[in-house]
């Protein structure tokens, strides 16, 4: 197995890389639309709406993305990564997503950003529950419980109910922290630089 | 509140320094991250102390050791960022955040807006080297090796681009307990927006949570007292 990292020229692709290989799973980075091949593809995020959107439908990944997932392949989004993956993003005057998770993105409300690390649990059967099955078993634990970093502005309201949607916490509680429906995964936090919950945490997806 | 740590990094070493002026060499980036990680650190600032010496060879072989750093932790980086071409030589680094301070000091919209594009508005710090004689607050403008007066600043062009603003005590840099809490009480902008480093102790750290800063950035002192970030976290 292989997992693709898709890099449209702007985010941190290098921390991305380095936590995947951590587990001595083997990347790829992507730049053109056609090479995304393996199974399980990850879409990282760190820029602003507006040009990272554009920089996708220029490479027409946003089209690539969609026949990946409708082959039944899975796609993990990060931060901004996991934000484009719903309807639409007021950041940048509206900007017009994926569509693939139903919801909005929209400017944090009575803050004006949220950086720093928050508590995070999470159970094996959250995945499971929701069609979303890990391929490498990488490891045997069921449940994890630590901290993961969050460093954004806008944050992302669900609005189907039938996936799974953790908050980001008691204070930003109408924003999600992560979200799982079948082969989909969106996380709001930066996994790759949640020490050691984030090799937890995709130890349990691969 | 993150307790974090500052890291000087130039010309392929990390430094330990006392009032922004005496440097003394204190290992590879790589080994000295991989403590703070062992360590839990929040977060790490790792920051080129350049004055008017800095060369395009030297920011290039230090950019070249940054792209090979594996790190799990929250990384910022700054230092002698000053043109639109040096922030495309960034994107496949390593790093969260970007550090500037000539650039909010001299108002160059177009370099701040450019990165906003890349990474981000959230990724965009302004760092303030200031350096505080009888309540009067200058900063140090490392692009010409000189000092302004607080006033001079257009603190609204920096409170409008800037993701989070670095106040950095030159010089009580490396001292326990000396951050002048006058230049946050000072700043008009809010306290959840500033962090602070040089001169951080214990009682520094417990002052700041009191005033709801958001971070407070130990400086490398911390790399001798290994059980400090602990002790920081529990002040």
């Amino acid at each position: 197995m292989i997992v693709e990292i898709l890099d449209i020229g702007s985010g941190n692709i290098k921390s991305i890389q380095n936590w995947i290989e951590r587990l001595n799973v083997p990347t790829r980075i992507i730049t053109k639309a056609t090479d995304i091949k393996s199974e399980f593809l990850i879409l990282p995020g760190v820029g602003s709406a507006g040009s990272y959107m554009d920089r996708m439908k220029k490479g027409d990944f946003d089209k690539a993305v969609v026949e990946h997932l409708n082959r039944g392949n899975r796609v993990l989004g990060i931060c901004l990564g996991f934000q484009l993956m719903g309807d639409y993003s007021s950041e940048d005057g509206g900007v017009e997503g994926l569509g693939i998770i139903k919801g909005r993105v929209e400017k944090l409300s009575d803050s004006f950003s949220h950086n720093g690390w928050e508590k995070f649990d999470f159970k094996k059967s959250d995945l499971c529950n929701n069609s979303f099955n890990s391929m490498l078993k990488l490891t045997r634990k069921q449940n994890i419980d630590g901290r993961v970093f969050f460093n954004h502005e806008y944050g992302f309201v669900v609005e189907d109910d039938v996936l799974f949607n953790k908050p980001v916490s008691k204070d930003f509680e109408e924003y999600s922290a992560m979200v799982v429906k079948d082969n989909i995964i969106g996380m709001q936090f930066h996994p790759e630089k949640s020490q050691q919950t984030g090799i937890e945490i995709i130890s349990m997806i691969l | 509140m993150r307790v974090g740590a500052t890291v000087l990094f130039w010309d392929g070493f990390c430094y330990q320094s006392y009032g922004w002026n005496q440097m003394r060499p204190l290992g590879k980036l790589q080994g000295v991250i991989d403590s703070l990680e062992a360590y839990q650190c929040d977060e790490i600032s790792i920051i080129r102390p350049i004055r008017e010496n800095d060369t395009e060879e030297t920011f290039t072989r230090d950019i070249s050791t940054l792209r090979e750093i594996n790190s799990m932790t929250p990384l910022s980086f700054g230092g002698g960022l000053r043109s639109v071409e040096q922030i495309d030589f960034l994107h496949d680094l390593p790093i969260e955040r970007l550090i500037f301070s000539s650039a909010f000091l001299k108002q160059d919209k177009n370099l701040i807006e450019y990165t906003r594009k890349l990474f981000g508005h959230q990724a965009i710090q302004c760092l303030l080297p200031f350096s505080i004689d009888k309540q009067v607050i200058k900063v140090f403008n490392s692009e010409d090796n000189s000092y302004l007066y607080y006033d001079e600043l257009n603190m609204d062009f920096i409170d409008k681009y800037a993701n989070e603003i670095i106040l950095f005590d030159t010089k009580n840099e490396g001292f326990s307990n000396c951050f002048n809490r006058h230049s946050y009480e000072h700043i008009e902008i809010d306290n959840k927006k500033i962090v602070i480093s040089g001169g951080i102790g214990e009682e520094s750290v417990k002052l700041a949570k009191k005033d709801n800063i958001a971070s407070v950035l130990i400086e490398n002192r911390v790399l001798y007292n290994e059980y400090s970030i602990k002790e920081y976290k529990n002040a």
